[in-house]
């Protein structure tokens, strides 16, 4: 049992300390048992606190250390670190969350936030009395990672880890790589096509020795964890299977692009409405006129933010490209095709940054843009061989507007794939809008919960190529750290198995949803066996098992009864 | 000058210690390169380390920001020069560049300064706070700021009478007046320039009224206002000290628009706007917050959510530019502009302004290079060499863009555009081994 801890209660500048008395905390908490000194302070985490914490241990000689701040999702390592700076084992520190448990839940309840503040930091002594030192468990890193996804991110990815001296392989399901970069033709800002670009890439790609592209492939299965992820991939058409072995998985897999429902604007039952990805390959594949089943297209009608922005529906989200690529194909239209007069039918233009220009560049060309209202978006009808798009113009004082299109182009926005089999495979957890979600968007934005499992590019969210290649190089740096010396240190907070009281049931083994348990034998006896660079520590199988044998490291019954007591004693 | 010279040598040179200089430098050094940053100003953490909290989390920016700072500073294979500049930057060869960095004296030595701030409270000399924006005053003897890395005082030496009260009352003794400016030659690998951007001045749009009406103010004015480390522990108007309770937001105040050079869009001020109004709801539930837009840009990840949340919590949003802003005798407002939807001018009495600024190009970087050119795009940002398929490199081989220096970008966005350069750096690195 310890007896020298040191309490850090901290103000956050405002967020804890508006709400919860934080020098009333101090004072609760400084005489329980153990707890040698009670500090508060403005920002725990701030550098010179930081200094003082490491002096504190040192100079008294600290065996433990609470500290009472923000979640432990944002400084866990923080302060792991300040312990091991001291020489205090980080197992030591117990952290407890006053702000987003107490003073943000209860910002309408001041006594009871502060109530409730005491409380937790209690608990968190409580528990740090029973913390024992642990060394973490140090796996070995194969070095190579898996990219799964050949377009424009996966290419940029691997070729940016093979530059680092990693061998890397590039999953692609499709028999040729380049996504839907391949498929599109001039590029803004450069002008450059997207297959020139992607031919560019591929070319540097094939002279690299440490890269190996397999197309017409797809994971089948998982087994292992960071460090060692062993996958089995199926290669059409001979649905020949190969494994390979791998310390990182990069996820690149892309977007689907929107598709309209049936009547969604007139989709698929008026005979001239198409979408963007159809529109752009007509502009770039058309020659002299732009021709529509056999007819001249003159006049084009871009109807914006179609399965985005939905007020109702699923994609409450803006898919960011689209505006920008609209423009951009409608200014290489009109200059390709004679006599096109483009209409914009949008929902405010999104142009953002420099792609400002473009939108300037288009109006001084003479493009009409009209603006209608969430609530009432623009109606196409078909009257005889007319298409007639109507609109409440809301930059006219809302005046009804009707425009005779001989095309309709709806801007479709990019959505999540719908096949995720892959996502699935890797138990990679989602946002709100369905696509894969990062730890922290601004502290770890291509991490995710399964480690050693990095994401970038359209998976992750609507994203021009600028933007997809910065993450899909931050991706890179990401998973070449996990693989680049060859072992990783892994958490040592994993469940631990008593085999003189397991009589191997099986419940355990049911409840992980990490596959880190399976049936092993000591002696004639079948009892659990734990794969610990597979458990994630979450607890699940301990309050299942019949006979308390299993314990999960740092929350044992001792410590979590504990904590309970000091909860409910307040 | 002392004209002294330590020739040292690093893997890479980072110019500029926010946010992207920051993550570049740690990224190369986690890699085991050994890096310099060097920073301008007296504390690392750019201008994130000074917002309030950021979109779309509603994250504490100094919450995310500290622990890097720390990590950064700490860091065995970073070396941090502040208050110093890059004065000239010489290619040598293929993998190899000199650098010219000259530190100006602090006139404290930060080693033993213990931020007691002692000083401070015996310094007679009172100026504006820059880090608070000019909404309060600090002493010529100061600590920038209360979460600054590091945590030190410095002697503004313009404003400072030479009274030496301040070497009284150091229980330390670090205050030294005899420190003098100091050059460094230095070499380096490569280099990344995450030298930021400058936030547009309101003074250029004269009609607007800023340092006139004392209750027109700039976003990062308010932004100080709401931040955890609040000069004056509550949001008021600066005119009369009066809790504000109809608030207005001018957006595009520098951006979109050619009459003042800048045509394009700052990406950045819908959302942080947006931000404030939320915080403001927050802050003082009973105020009417109205923002003046021409397009709301709510692009990224989880933006257009937190855009209809602000109009779900009641923000007033108005699509119309303001034209003109005049002050009444009570020290109200009154913003004449177009209101889009009516197609009429209309004006409207608030009675305080925040003018949603804009994000200029930092050129000082352009002066950096003497024999190579690194070329600028349009807008006086850093030119990207191939923008969609390798955005950090520049006109010059083994030298990369981080964040903001190329352009208007999120915090987010500054990220990864950091990740990407550090990317570059490290395989340029190691393929010129």
């Amino acid at each position: 049992m310890k007896k020298k801890i040191g309490v850090y209660i901290c103000h956050c500048g405002g967020n804890i300390s508006d709400y919860v008395d934080v020098e009333k905390v101090r004072q609760a908490v400084e005489d329980e048992g153990g707890v040698l000194l009670a500090k508060t302070t403005m920002f725990a985490c701030s550098d010179s606190n930081q200094k003082d914490m490491v002096d504190d241990i040192k100079n008294n000689d600290l065996d433990g250390i609470v500290v009472a701040s923000c979640s432990p999702k944002l400084h866990l390592t923080t302060f792991r670190n300040v312990s091991e700076r001291a020489g205090l084992n980080k197992y030591n520190y117990v952290h407890a969350n006053i702000r987003e448990q107490a003073s943000w839940a209860h910002s309408d309840d001041k006594v009871g936030a502060t109530e409730k503040a005491i409380q937790l930091v209690k608990a968190a002594i409580a528990k740090d009395r029973f913390a024992e030192s642990l060394e973490p468990n140090v796996i070995t890193a194969q070095k190579a990672v898996a990219v799964i996804g050949g377009g424009i991110a996966g290419m940029k990815a691997a070729q940016a880890l093979s530059d680092m001296d990693c061998p890397v392989y590039i999953i692609e399901r499709e028999q040729f790589v380049g996504g839907r970069v391949a498929q599109w033709g001039a590029l803004f800002t450069t002008e450059e096509t997207g297959k020139d670009l992607v031919a560019r890439l591929y070319k540097d790609l094939i002279s690299r020795t440490n890269v190996i592209i397999f197309t017409g492939a797809e994971v089948i299965t998982n087994v292992g964890s960071i460090g060692d992820f062993k996958l089995k991939v199926k290669i059409s058409p001979k649905d020949e299977i190969i494994e390979i072995n791998v310390g990182s998985v990069l996820m690149a897999t892309g977007f689907d692009s929107y598709s309209p429902k049936d009547g969604e604007f007139g989709y698929h039952q008026i005979d001239n409405v198409v979408t963007l990805p159809e529109f752009k390959q007509m502009v770039d594949q058309g020659d002299k006129q732009l021709m529509f089943k056999g007819k001249q297209v003159k006049n084009i009608a871009y109807i914006y933010c179609v399965g985005s922005r939905q007020e109702e529906g699923e994609n409450t989200y803006c898919s960011r490209y689209c505006c920008t690529s609209t423009i951009h194909t409608a200014i290489l239209a009109r200059k390709k095709f004679a006599g096109i007069y483009n209409f914009h039918f949008t929902r405010g233009v999104r142009t953002y940054g420099k792609q400002e220009v473009l939108y300037a560049e288009s109006s001084q060309l003479g493009d009409i843009y009209l603006q209608s209202n969430e609530e009432t978006p623009p109606i196409i009808t078909q009257a005889g061989n007319k298409t007639i798009i109507k609109v409440n113009d809301i930059l006219t004082e809302g005046r009804e507007i009707e425009v005779e299109a001989d095309l309709v182009v709806l801007v479709t926005g990019m959505v999540p794939r719908e096949d995720n089999s892959v996502g699935t495979l890797f138990k990679l957890p989602k946002g709100r809008d369905k696509f894969f979600n990062e730890i922290h968007m601004k502290l770890r934005p291509v991490e995710t919960v399964i480690d050693g499992v990095t994401i970038c590019g359209t998976c992750q969210g609507p994203k021009n190529i600028m933007e997809t290649v910065n993450s899909a190089l931050s991706a890179a740096t990401k998973s070449f750290s996990y693989v680049s010396k060859g072992i990783l240190e892994t958490e040592p907070i994993v469940a631990l198995v008593d085999s003189g009281l397991c009589e191997w049931c099986n419940l355990c083994s049911e409840a992980c949803p990490f596959d880190a348990i399976s049936m092993g034998s000591e002696g004639s006896k079948s009892i659990a066996v734990i794969n610990n660079s597979v458990c994630k520590g979450c607890g699940m199988c301990t309050p299942v098992c019949p006979t308390d044998a299993i314990d999960l490291i740092t929350y044992s019954n001792n410590e979590i009864e504990s904590m309970i007591d000091a909860l409910a004693n307040g | 000058m002392s004209g002294q010279q330590i020739n040292s040598s690093f893997d890479a040179l980072v110019v500029g210690g926010g946010i992207a200089g920051g993550e570049t430098a740690l990224n190369l050094a986690n890699n085991g390169f050994k890096v310099l940053l060097i920073e301008k100003e007296l504390s690392i953490g750019g201008k994130m380390i000074l917002l309030s909290k950021v979109f779309p989390t509603l994250d504490c920016a100094a919450c995310i920001t500290t622990p890097k700072v720390s990590e950064i500073s700490r860091h065995p294979d970073i070396t941090i020069f502040t208050s110093s500049e890059v004065n000239k930057i010489t290619k040598t060869g293929l993998n190899s560049f000199e650098a010219v960095v000259v530190k100006k004296p602090r006139y404290v030595v930060v080693e033993d300064c213990t931020g007691c701030q002692l000083c401070e409270q015996a310094c007679p000399v009172n100026v504006k706070d820059q880090y608070q924006f000019d909404l309060v005053g600090r002493k010529a003897a100061f600590i920038p700021f209360s979460i600054a890395s590091p945590k030190a005082a410095a002697i503004d030496i313009e404003n400072c009478v030479l009274c030496g009260a301040c070497e009284k009352a150091c229980p330390t003794n670090c205050i030294d007046f005899t420190q003098e400016t100091e050059e460094y030659l230095v070499k380096i690998k490569t280099v990344v320039l995450a030298t930021g951007f400058k936030l547009f001045d309101p003074l250029m749009i004269p009609r607007y009224g800023f340092g006139l009406y004392k209750n027109v103010i700039t976003s990062m004015q308010m932004e100080r206002e709401l931040a955890p480390t609040r000069p004056f522990n509550t949001v008021l108007r600066p005119g009369d000290g009066k809790v504000p309770d109809k608030i207005a937001y001018v957006l595009c105040t520098g951006s979109r628009d050619a009459s003042v050079g800048n045509p394009i869009c700052s990406q950045i001020c819908c959302m942080y706007s947006i931000k404030q109004a939320q915080l403001l709801m927050g802050t003082l539930p009973m105020a009417d917050v109205t923002i003046y837009y021409i397009n709301i840009r709510s692009f990224g990840k989880g933006f257009e959510e937190f855009y209809q949340q602000a109009k779900g919590m009641g923000v007033n949003f108005v699509k119309g530019k303001i034209g003109k802003i005049t002050e009444k005798e009570n020290g109200n407002l009154m913003l004449r502009y177009e209101d889009i939807n009516e197609g009429i001018v209309k004006e409207a009495e608030h009675d305080m302004v925040i003018l949603s600024v804009g994000v200029l190009p930092n050129q000082d970087a352009a002066k950096l290079f003497k024999a190579e050119e690194l070329k600028l795009d349009a807008y006086k940002f850093i030119s990207q060499a191939d923008t969609l398929e390798s955005p950090s490199k520049t006109s010059i081989d083994g030298v990369f863009v981080a964040g903001t220096a190329s352009g208007p970008m999120d915090i987010p966005d500054s990220i990864l555009s950091a990740g990407a350069a550090s990317s570059e750096a490290i395989s340029y690195l190691i393929r010129n081994k």
